[in-house]
């Protein structure tokens, strides 16, 4: 099964966890929201999936390129 | 006696350079995935419309009686032909002849393609697969001498920037002067796998301990996310389609202006949905990229630059077939703040549309710079402030449309506010010098320190001042001028257009383009 990083583009806090590990996930759809700038930004899985893994939580700071959830199409 | 002789030996040497490096070489291109650089011009330029020069220039072997025995071209292949009906110029790289290495070179042809492009006002094509004029250590032992480095052709190259359209295309592994070669230019793109860049490859770099792939190290994506080329592409054919369209939207030389294209789209088509495309809710973003391309005629919008400096879009548009210069903020970055990578890309992107006459459209929502110790260590200031600059020397017409957020330095360079505020406000704008969220804990410190309960005192200035922030409010004292319905807006901006087509200056500009 082809397996997807999805990483943040920008740097900023984990404002809410949409998607636990184990969860289906459709494409675009949202896993985390992030927020900068006082806005929520969503975080969306480019395939269509089962979450393998969420390498965040809320609350934590993450930088430009860090990795987000580990998505399995 | 007539001069057929000649004329026979002069087809056999073009016949001879037609073979470029030799079967051998050609098919170790192909087997590369990459075209040789006649194929590539073919499939460039309108069909049959190349017209070479310099096409018997390379290194001759003759035997005693002086016959020509053997030919091998030199390693730069160019001369004119036609895009889309459009004269141009391109000039590629022969990997197939030494790797495109400096020493296989006759390097006056470079330079000939370069000031060909500025003395016909012709665009100029780059197709960059070698390593440039740089040249290797062997010709140490040919030449049997060293040189002080010159960069050949830069005169040309750079006032090119300032005359007329240069589009750079990374075909193959470039280093050195090819690679500046290929970010000197408009509009640059690399064809992902087969293109890389360095300033110097990967042997050199072994040496300082690094051991990387010529995809680790120069590959298509490091550089199109640092801004050192605007686009990447998965094919040529994709390369060279995007070149035809890029040039579309441009004069042939700034002594023209960007020629109208016919319009296939309403210019009073008003979507519906765009009532509705910015949350109410502040906290939450939209896709700028789906506005733009519903305010623009239909399928025009040509985007440069979309794995860079990300709070900011820039692209190429039509309005009612004008070509017209697009920036807009995404808000899924940092909200639309701007970073220091959005101040350059916006930067640059000025200097294009001025220096080739293009109107500038801005749909707008800024909530400032990206604040923090990021951006500082960015030295974000100093290229926002640059981004300000170009603005300011900026003489193109300029319309803007203010669709959510306008704070601080960043949010007021939306415009140039002296110039005649050619601008609009959908009603989610809000503005002023600092968002209230952020405000308030700076402006009333010292009545929150006091307070008994902070956080009440807190919501209740936030409440108070929450009431004086509708635009309305703004509007009625004139400090915007106009709140439109998001609806309307396709049909201002064609409006703006047709404004805007008398009011362009051809010529060139105080302020040409820099790399």
């Amino acid at each position: 099964m082809p397996s997807k990083n999805v990483v943040s583009e920008i740097a900023g806090s984990v404002w809410k966890i949409e998607k636990k590990a184990g969860d289906t996930v459709e494409a675009e759809e949202t896993i985390v929201i992030l927020e900068s700038m006082k806005m929520e930004i969503p975080i969306a899985s480019p395939i269509a999936g089962k979450v393998a893994s969420l390498a965040v939580t809320e609350g934590d700071m993450v930088d430009v390129d860090q990795l987000i959830a580990v998505v399995e199409g | 006696m007539s001069w057929q002789p000649e004329i026979d030996e002069l087809r056999r040497r073009e016949e001879l350079a037609r073979r470029m490096g030799g079967p051998e070489k050609v098919k170790r291109q192909h087997d590369g995935g990459k075209l040789t650089v006649r194929e590539r011009i073919d499939r460039l330029l309108d069909k049959g419309s190349f017209h070479e020069v310099g096409a018997i220039a390379g290194k001759a072997t003759y035997d005693d009686e002086g016959a020509l025995t053997d030919f091998l071209p030199a390693n730069f292949v160019m001369g004119r032909g036609r895009i889309e009906g459009r004269p141009v110029v391109v000039g590629g790289d022969d990997f197939t002849v030494r790797g495109g290495a400096g020493d296989a070179a006759i390097g006056s042809k470079q330079v000939y393609a370069e000031q060909m492009a500025n003395e016909l006002r012709l665009p100029l094509v780059r197709l960059i697969d070698g390593t440039g004029g740089g040249g290797s250590v062997k010709s140490l032992e040919i030449d049997q001498r060293t040189y002080v480095p010159a960069n050949q052709g830069w005169d040309w190259v750079t006032d090119n920037l300032g005359k007329v359209p240069v589009v750079g295309l990374g075909l193959g592994s470039v280093a050195g002067l090819g690679s500046a070669r290929l970010v000197t230019s408009h509009y640059s793109l690399m064809v992902r796998e087969i293109s890389h860049m360095f300033i110097a490859g990967p042997p050199l770099v072994a040496r300082l301990g690094q051991n990387l792939t010529k995809e680790e190290l120069g590959g298509s994506d490091i550089h199109a996310r640092a801004g050192a080329v605007d686009d990447v592409v998965d094919s040529e054919e994709e390369a060279f389609e995007r070149t035809r369209a890029f040039l579309s939207y441009l004069p042939s030389n700034v002594f023209e202006l960007p020629p109208r294209a016919a319009c296939e789209d309403d210019v009073d088509r008003r979507e519906e949905w765009l009532i509705e495309a910015v949350p109410r809710d502040r906290r939450k973003v939209y896709d700028m990229r789906k506005v733009i391309a519903a305010v623009v005629d239909t399928g025009s919008f040509f985007e440069m630059g979309r794995k860079y400096g990300g709070p900011v879009i820039t692209g190429l548009c039509r309005l009612d077939g004008w070509p017209v210069a697009i920036l807009g903020s995404d808000p899924r970055f940092y909200g639309g703040g701007w970073t220091a990578d959005a101040a350059i890309k916006v930067t640059r992107f000025i200097d294009l549309a001025n220096t080739f006459h293009l109107p500038v459209v801005n749909l707008s929502d800024v909530p400032g710079f990206l604040i923090g110790k990021q951006a500082e260590v960015d030295g974000t200031i100093r290229h926002g402030a640059r981004a300000l600059a170009a603005l300011y020397q900026a003489r193109v017409p300029w319309c803007t449309v203010i669709t959510r957020r306008s704070f601080g330095v960043a949010g007021a360079a939306h415009g140039n506010h002296v110039r005649l505020h050619y601008r609009y406000a959908w009603p989610s704008a809000d503005w002023g010098s600092l968002p209230i969220e952020g405000g308030i804990e700076a402006a009333y410190r010292s009545e929150l320190a006091a307070a008994e309960d902070p956080k009440a005192l807190h919501a209740e200035i936030e409440e108070r001042l929450n009431r004086y922030r509708s635009p309305f409010r703004t509007a009625e004292a004139f400090l915007a001028e106009e709140i439109i319905d998001p609806r309307d807006t396709r049909p201002l901006l064609c409006e703006f257009a047709n404004l805007a087509a008398p009011l362009r200056e051809p010529g060139m500009t105080g302020f040409a383009m820099r790399p």
